[in-house]
């Protein structure tokens, strides 16, 4: 079992995978990819100072599959209205710490997670919280598009009806309170966010699967979007598209940060580099290793290991 | 061109030895045709076409074709013709041969010869060696085409001269008196040196190796495919033929020609009388007719699926969406799938034993009813468990990110995605459980041919009252008929000869050409709904 320690003199923190194997003094992590040059991770490169509020608050997070510590003591903050990436070789963790941000991990049987997360403050890792509630605030774009085998505008208004916000059954309709004018209005609105209204307004009761890859990732954003979330997690959107789709995904991330908080996965760091405002970079074994600016993540890393692994070395 | 082994890469026009080899293909395909015509009685062994019987006629064909095949071995062996043999037939192709061989030495030295034990095995292992060692020690185009073409003239040369012949007769010397006749020997022959001699002519025709395998497993593959078809066919056929008389007996068009009907309250005439659909067993019909039998059938499948189906995808759902992977589900679906091959018997003694007793104390449609839907429960458990599995957890997933909750989303999402499943499901189980005969002849069985005054009437037969139980439906309990059973017992049992039904062949038929169609139009209506809940899937 691994242990995070915290050293009184300096401040630091040492991640080490064996308790009795490295001493305090030993600066050098054990698992490191080949090409990694060893180094121990300091807490000021994970300090990042913004201004406004903090929309969400990770402190000491673990996650453990099985036997297998996944996520090892991450703290950080999350700016509202803005786009943060999360970089990181494959298995580093930054989708699992993802997941962590609206108990999507929950579904999974073997994971078992330690630490804090707080939305606006509240904690969303207690007794009592309402996951509906939650997703409804913090929606979630896969990494392989996912709509539903529906029209396209049944994906669209499927969260607010299931949430009982919307009602379109037979009985609504029989008693005239349908909501019909308002699912129009919503689905309108929300394709116009995700930029796909103009290609799919005339076949809106067409099977979302008849859609390319890139409309139906779209859909998918809007389909999020729809039930008017707060903060828009999204785990590698762009991963299986074409370039054009990805840029379009990419223009749509950026518009939106003027709304909403993104939080978004990316193995692709021209990606996070064009379009996010700070970066959190996961290296091997679970552990967040910088987050800061993505200018100054990118231009000038604090880390050795990030300064690697940004330039190619390994990774 | 001697031992060509190379090959070009890009082959000339159609060569003429080509073009011989798919016409051998092509004859060995009418030939089994031929023989399964005749094993099904189309064609009859004796009746000459164009003036030769239809024995010779066989027995010449494969003597053509026999040394046709062994013709164009020799040919490719000696290089006339241009191929690509490997260095032999293969193991396969050898030990198929051999056990041939081995069976028609035996036939051949024990039954046409009279040889003892000794005699024949003897005679079996010489022939069966020999095949082994033509096939497997010489060149491919040798090895696959000399035992094929020896076999089929051979059995060509038996039916020409007469030893087996229309009237040969192979008596199995056995206690039962067990014997084989030629209206059935021949076909059989015929059919498999076809096959045999086809598969050879088709390998030559691609001129042996890698190709000529591929092209011979082809030609044996799609015959075969087809000869099932030919099968379902003719067995759809030959019902509707022998059914149709009897089935349109006595119809009339024309405006009061049918009985009288009260629909909601307005009594007119059909314009259309159908008796066999329409009229019981009577003394004073003109034409008996199965009308009860039909309605009963029609009522017993309904009532099934309206009990098994929301259980048994009640029960799926737990299990799959639910209930932890464990002992548990493995418990369930062991016990489903044990279920589903219970024989049919066995429900039924269960329905005689334990519902009977409980439901009137008499066969009653609803015990009828309750016995099938236990039979097809566990098939819709089944089918509807692997299409809920078949749902990509994607899908559950995006719902559970939108904040939906689990039963909305498996409302919404998993089980219509899950629908063509499960109606494949019930398909199959109407198709096992709208022809048993067995729980019925237990549970519900009344008189054999009922009246068409004893038809139930379910929908009309609901009473209500103002003191408990409020509803009652007495039709429901009445013992009844239904189509499998009263085919059953009318063949069986004899029942009918006795009693007023007139022609009862022409009854049998037509009663079992009316299951048929009760039984593909329960198909046709679930394949409809299946096409319906896919296309909503779908896109385009």
């Amino acid at each position: 079992m691994s242990e995070t320690r915290q050293t009184a003199d300096d401040g630091q923190t040492t991640t080490d995978s064996e308790p009795d194997g490295v001493s305090a003094g030993t600066d050098q992590p054990l698992e490191v990819t080949s090409g990694e040059t060893r180094e121990r991770t300091r807490d000021a490169w994970v300090e990042h100072e913004f201004e406004g509020d903090a929309k969400l608050s990770v402190s000491d997070l673990d996650v453990y599959y099985g036997d297998d510590h996944a996520l090892k003591g991450v703290s950080m903050e999350i700016p509202e209205n803005s786009v943060t990436a999360l970089i990181g070789p494959s298995g580093c963790g930054k989708s699992t710490f993802l997941r962590c941000l609206n108990r999507m991990n929950d579904r999974i049987k073997a994971a078992s997670i330690d630490g804090s997360v707080r939305l606006e403050g509240e904690e969303i890792y207690q007794e009592g919280v309402n996951l509906v509630e939650l997703r409804k605030r913090v929606g979630m774009v896969f990494q392989s598009p996912n709509p539903f085998p529906k029209s396209i505008a049944d994906n669209i208004s499927y969260g607010p009806r299931k949430h009982g916000d919307l009602d379109t059954g037979l009985l609504a309709n029989l008693l005239g309170r349908s909501d019909d004018d308002a699912v129009d209005e919503l689905v309108e609105r929300s394709l116009r966010q995700a930029a796909l209204w103009d290609e799919v307004q005339d076949r809106l009761d067409d099977n979302a699967l008849g859609l390319s890859g890139g409309q139906q990732q779209r859909l998918c954003i809007a389909r999020a979007l729809a039930t008017d979330p707060e903060v828009l997690l999204m785990d590698e959107p762009a991963s299986a598209l074409d370039p054009i789709a990805t840029s379009k995904i990419e223009d749509l991330v950026h518009d939106l940060a003027e709304d909403y908080t993104v939080v978004i996965v990316t193995h692709n760091m021209q990606q996070a580099a064009r379009i996010s405002d700070q970066t959190a970079v996961f290296l091997t074994g679970g552990e967040l290793v910088e987050y800061g600016d993505t200018d100054q993540v990118f231009e000038d890393p604090q880390s050795q290991r990030v300064e690697d692994y940004i330039s190619g070395k390994f990774g | 061109m001697a031992g060509a082994t190379e090959s070009t890469l890009v082959s000339e026009d159609t060569t003429e030895t080509e073009a011989v080899a798919a016409g051998a293909v092509g004859l060995a395909a009418v030939l089994f045709a031929l023989s399964l015509a005749a094993m099904f009685e189309l064609v009859t062994i004796t009746d000459p076409i164009a003036g030769v019987p239809m024995v010779a006629l066989l027995g010449g064909l494969l003597v053509l074709l026999g040394l046709a095949v062994v013709g164009f071995g020799v040919g490719s062996r000696l290089g006339y013709v241009a191929t690509d043999p490997r260095p032999t037939a293969g193991l396969v192709a050898s030990g198929a041969f051999a056990l041939v061989w081995f069976v028609v030495g035996g036939l051949v030295a024990s039954q046409t010869l009279g040889l003892g034990t000794a005699g024949w095995v003897v005679a079996s292992l010489v022939t069966g060696g020999a095949a082994f060692a033509m096939s497997a020690l010489p060149r491919e185009d040798i090895g696959s085409t000399l035992p094929a073409g020896a076999l089929a003239a051979f059995a060509g040369i038996v039916f020409l001269t007469g030893v087996i012949g229309p009237s040969w007769v192979w008596d199995l010397g056995w206690e039962q008196q067990a014997s084989f006749n030629a209206e059935f020997t021949i076909p059989v022959l015929t059919g498999f040196c076809s096959l045999l001699v086809g598969w050879a002519a088709a390998k030559a025709y691609g001129g042996f190796g890698a190709r000529g395998r591929h092209i011979g497993a082809y030609v044996l593959v799609y015959l075969n495919a087809l000869s099932i078809i030919a099968v379902l066919f003719l067995l759809v056929a030959f019902t509707v033929l022998k059914g149709l008389p009897g089935l349109f007996n006595g119809l009339a068009f024309g405006a009061g020609a049918g009985p009288e009907v009260t629909l909601v309250g307005v009594t007119f005439s059909l314009p259309l009388s159908w008796p066999f659909v329409m009229n019981g067993v009577a003394l004073l019909n003109d034409v008996n007719g199965v009308l009860p039998a039909i309605a009963g059938t029609i009522w017993l499948v309904i009532g099934a699926v309206l009990f098994a189906v929301p259980l048994g995808v009640g029960a799926a759902v737990f299990i799959t969406e639910y209930a932890d992977r464990g002992r548990f589900t493995q418990v369930v679906e062991v016990a489903t799938n044990g279920l589903w091959s219970t024989p049919s018997i066995v429900f039924g003694l269960f329905g005689l034993a334990f519902l009977v007793p409980r439901l009137g104390n008499q066969k009653s449609l609803l015990a009828g009813m309750l016995t099938l839907g236990f039979m097809l429960l566990p098939l819709v458990v089944i089918t509807s468990r692997e299409s809920m599995l078949a749902v990509p957890d994607e899908y559950r997933d995006a719902s559970a990110a939108l904040g939906v909750t689990k039963w909305q989303t498996i409302r919404s999402i998993v089980l219509p995605a899950a629908l063509p499943g499960i109606v494949t499901g019930i398909i199959l189980g109407v198709g096992r459980i709208a022809g048993e005969t067995a729980p019925i002849l237990l549970t519900m069985s009344g008189s054999v041919a009922p009246p068409g005054s004893q038809t139930v009437d379910v929908v009309g037969g609901f009473q209500f009252s103002l003191a408990p139980p409020f509803v009652t439906n007495p039709e429901l309990m009445r013992a009844t008929s239904a189509l499998p059973y009263q085919l059953y017992s009318l063949i069986t049992a004899g029942v009918g000869q006795s009693s007023n039904i007139g022609a009862i062949d022409e009854f049998r038929w037509a009663t079992a050409l009316i299951l048929l169609v009760v039984v593909l139009g329960f198909y046709a209506i679930g394949i409809a709904t299946r096409y319906y809940f896919r296309s909503k899937l779908q896109h385009e």
